[in-house]
């Protein structure tokens, strides 16, 4: 059967002019809902003296006042569980969910109504239908499915494009791949590491991917290798497999950009339902094509919480979508999503925080300096090393030490596993005023400042 | 059959979308009405959150649908 290579015609090949049009008539009834509706954004634009009426054409977007994660922590922490965030009543909520936080940070709590729940899995489809996935095909997922976001929309993504959904749930990666080859699945949803995972598990199992199952496409998501070229390039050999990249977020619910089938190196846009700015981060102004910038979002998707300029703190530089064959008009981010602006580190999916890693090395009073070292095992799996020294007089203690402080950090970061290593004593670096603990060896961090 | 609305943009509607309209608005008006039984009510909602998306999709609404409990 012949299909459109579009998920939506009309707006994917949409002209600059009217996308941006139509994008400056949505955001003024946004900000209309929001200001109508949600306590923080009255507030914020109250300070800021903006008024939805201001919105005349698509750069008046710049008289609103930025949004940003700790001003949302903050609301969460005066008034719990939400804030002053929520547009309509709690029990309009089919959904909830939060993001992964860690020790010291409030994660984000979200909720969703009936349509905002459709709507996070019909940015999935934009992706999923792009990256050529269709009703023949049998979608595996390889997914925990817990109240962290991560895979859900896409699930229910698929099942609205009529493939077959097989939901991979709590299970060894043994038998994860055992259900992958005999259910025949032709695509794979995984985050980088695991898909890598996955095919080392199967070699050892005596299993080819790439010639033993019929999987002939991998949709990554939950860190930036997917755009990696070498990562991606050693998962598709692996795999036997084109890979896309997506890329997404809890505080609007879904994912943002996608990789289409033509894979240009990078993801495009899903901009009739966002707007995504890119700004220098020191002094807030808009960057061109071809810069580094910071990505700002603003959702037009999930009305509970609306999410309006939103600094996201990802390292992105945009590119026109012509730059792509594929038809599409939407700008695209080259190279996904590169990294991160701030100090938050994004190690397999999980997030981790370099303050909250201190504040858990600093309850052991054996532990004298440390060290958190980030690195790329193989040039594929990103892998997070604390590095230690123990105090003269402590030595004996190392050996219960080593596999509490490993429980711990893992206990904080969702199971993420962690490399402990101890160093000779005065090995490592001292500081006298402002510590710099962490060292990012991986590829990705040469795009940093 | 000729159509007389238009999309956001103020483009005219094709058939299919003023169909696709005709049934969101349909949908509308029977998830306000107080009366009907359970299994009515939330499948009305179900239905018209899914048709939410198409035509919001399309560019022949942008609204929110809370006090409708969808």
């Amino acid at each position: 059967m012949a299909y459109s290579e579009y998920w939506n015609p009309k707006n994917e090949t949409l002209a600059r002019e009217d996308l941006q049009a139509l994008q400056l008539l949505k955001l003024r009834r946004l900000c209309e809902w929001a200001y109508a509706t949600t306590p923080f954004h009255r507030h914020r634009f109250d300070a800021a003296g903006f008024k939805p009426e201001q919105l005349k054409t698509l750069d008046d977007i710049r008289r609103i006042p930025f949004m940003t994660r700790e001003e949302w922590m903050d609301s969460q922490l005066a008034q719990p569980l939400y804030g002053d965030m929520l547009a309509t009543e709690q029990r309009n909520a089919i959904r909830y969910h939060l993001t992964s936080g860690t020790t010291g940070r409030t994660p984000i709590r979200v909720l969703d109504s009936m349509k905002d729940w459709d709507w996070i899995s019909e940015m999935w489809c934009y992706g999923i239908w792009g990256f050529g996935v269709r009703p023949e095909d049998t979608v595996y997922f390889a997914f925990g499915y817990g109240s962290f976001i991560g895979f859900w929309g896409a699930h229910y993504a698929c099942e609205k494009i009529g493939a077959l959904v097989i939901p991979g749930g709590a299970q060894t990666t043994e038998g994860r791949i055992k259900q992958i080859i005999e259910m025949e699945a032709t695509t794979v949803c995984s985050t980088p590491t695991y898909a890598l995972h996955l095919w080392q598990k199967a070699r050892e199992m005596g299993i080819d991917l790439a010639k033993d199952s019929k999987v002939d496409k991998v949709i990554l998501s939950g860190e930036p290798a997917g755009s990696i070229p070498a990562v991606k390039r050693q998962l598709e050999e692996a795999w036997g497999a084109k890979c896309g990249d997506t890329a997404g977020m809890t505080e609007v619910g879904t994912i943002v950009i996608f990789e289409c089938s033509h894979q240009p190196g990078g993801t495009h846009i899903i901009e009739d339902h966002y707007i995504e700015e890119s700004i220098n981060p020191d002094t807030g102004e808009p960057t061109g094509y071809g810069e580094l910038g910071e990505r700002v979002v603003t959702s037009f998707g999930r009305g509970f919480i609306p999410v309006i300029r939103y600094r996201t703190k990802d390292m992105i530089m945009k590119v026109p979508g012509s730059t792509c064959s594929c038809g599409r008009t939407w700008d695209i981010y080259d190279g996904g999503i590169r990294g991160r602006w701030d100090d938050m580190k994004l190690i397999r999916g999980t997030n981790v925080y370099p303050r909250a890693v201190e504040a858990i090395v600093r309850e052991y009073v054996a532990i004298d300096e440390f060290q958190i070292y980030l690195w790329r095992k193989e040039d594929l799996q990103d892998e997070i090393t604390i590095k230690l020294e123990v105090k003269p007089g402590y030595e004996s203690e190392w050996e219960a030490l080593q596999e509490k402080l490993r429980k711990d950090l893992a206990n904080a970061h969702e199971g993420l596993r962690f490399n402990i290593e101890r160093m000779d004593h005065g090995n490592l670096p001292r500081f006298e005023l402002k510590a710099k603990r962490l060292v990012d060896a991986r590829p990705v961090a040469q795009y940093q400042r | 059959m000729t159509t007389t609305g238009t999309d956001l943009l103020g483009r005219p509607l094709t058939e299919q979308e003023q169909e696709l309209l005709n049934v969101y608005q349909a949908l509308k008006k029977l998830a306000a009405q107080p009366d009907l039984p359970p299994c009515a009510v939330s499948n009305v909602r179900k239905a018209l959150s899914s048709i939410w998306q198409a035509t919001n999709d399309l560019d022949l609404q942008f609204e929110q649908l809370y006090d409708l409990g969808v």
